[in-house]
């Protein structure tokens, strides 16, 4: 499944709103099959901010592990805040080659 | 529509005392305008008052929240609630984007507003001191963003997870510097690390205060040094200079 982050906006920065997204999205995350991959696309998304991030992310990360992936994204701030996750939650996302 | 202030309204806005309010028409800084001839009573527009404010957005920012009485900021920069925050922030995000300079630091800037912003927002609501909400606004022309509130500061939030937390100065480290994991009872966040890492990655400067402490970052000395601030607030202020 390829989740489109710019489908819950193009300013992603508050903890509440990331919140919301998490909660909305979930019923279509029942469709997502035992051995299928997700993948986290950045297009189209112009600032991506830890708060948000910490409230969408981290919980699909616990939840999916090694079968989540995020595309590779050139935007300072999803990297910057790619990094931070990463530190914070002592792992290491893995990227789509 | 373009209404008229009277100078004592104005003096209350922006704390100070009518006579400073006098002698800065004197000379110009906060021009006023005149009944008729015969009374001579001041008024000032809202155009003239808005320029004066954007053209001194961080002076009285910290006026505001420095002031030992809360009292509303002007509602051009007066976010009560975190949506009134969202949606300033998108239409920062939208003007900085369409300058040039900006066009590979904007989405940083962006996020490290949203992140101090909403800091206010999570950590103060229902526990603000006095007045609810966060004073948001920025000088595209002077290239600064600046953020406060009145809420509780960063001593107090951040005890609530780390107790032994002496001071000011003390929590004012703790925020920019720990990356805090154990989040019971507070579902607290690591944004202020986030923004330090942002200013050691791009040119810009960082002031931010709160309680009695005061740190300044650039991307040359991101070394988190708390200061004493010489006049205690209640929240916490931050500069963004870009």
């Amino acid at each position: 499944m390829k989740i489109e982050l710019k489908k819950f906006g193009v300013t992603l920065t508050s903890r509440q709103l990331g919140k919301e997204a998490s909660a909305a999205f979930k019923p279509s995350l029942t469709q997502i099959g035992k051995e299928e991959i997700v993948e986290i696309i950045f297009d189209g998304v112009n600032t991506f901010s830890p708060s948000w991030a910490d409230e969408f992310l981290t919980p699909l990360q616990k939840e999916y592990g090694n079968r989540l992936f995020l595309e590779p994204s050139t935007n300072p701030s999803v990297l910057a805040t790619i990094q931070l996750l990463e530190d914070i939650g002592q792992i290491k996302y893995q990227i789509t080659q | 529509m373009n209404l008229k202030l009277t100078l004592g309204k104005v003096a209350k806005l922006l704390n100070v005392s009518t006579d400073t309010l006098r002698r800065w028409d004197k000379s110009g800084i906060l021009t006023a305008e005149r009944s008729n001839k015969l009374s001579g009573h001041r008024y000032y527009s809202n155009e003239s008052l808005e320029t004066y404010l954007y053209d001194n957005i961080f002076k009285f920012c910290y006026k505001w929240a420095t002031r030992k009485m809360g009292q509303e900021p002007p509602s051009i920069f007066y976010c009560q609630n975190s949506s009134i925050f969202q949606a300033r922030l998108s239409k920062m995000e939208a003007e900085l984007m369409k300058t040039d300079s900006l066009k590979d630091i904007y989405s940083l800037l962006v996020a490290i507003t949203g992140e101090i912003g909403n800091n206010a927002f999570d950590h103060n609501l229902g526990n603000w001191s006095d007045i609810a909400g966060l004073f948001f606004g920025y000088n595209l022309k002077s290239h600064q963003i600046v953020l406060a509130d009145r809420g509780q500061g960063l001593y107090k939030t951040l005890k609530r997870v780390k107790p032994e937390i002496k001071d000011d100065k003390e929590a004012l480290k703790t925020a920019f510097t720990e990356i805090i994991s154990g989040r019971a009872p507070e579902n607290r966040g690591n944004g202020l690390k986030y923004v330090r890492r942002v200013v050691e990655m791009i040119p810009i400067e960082l002031y931010f205060k709160s309680g009695n402490a005061e740190l300044t970052l650039t991307k040359n000395d991101s070394e988190v040094k708390p200061r004493q601030a010489q006049k205690r607030m209640l929240g916490c202020l931050a500069l963004i200079k870009f």
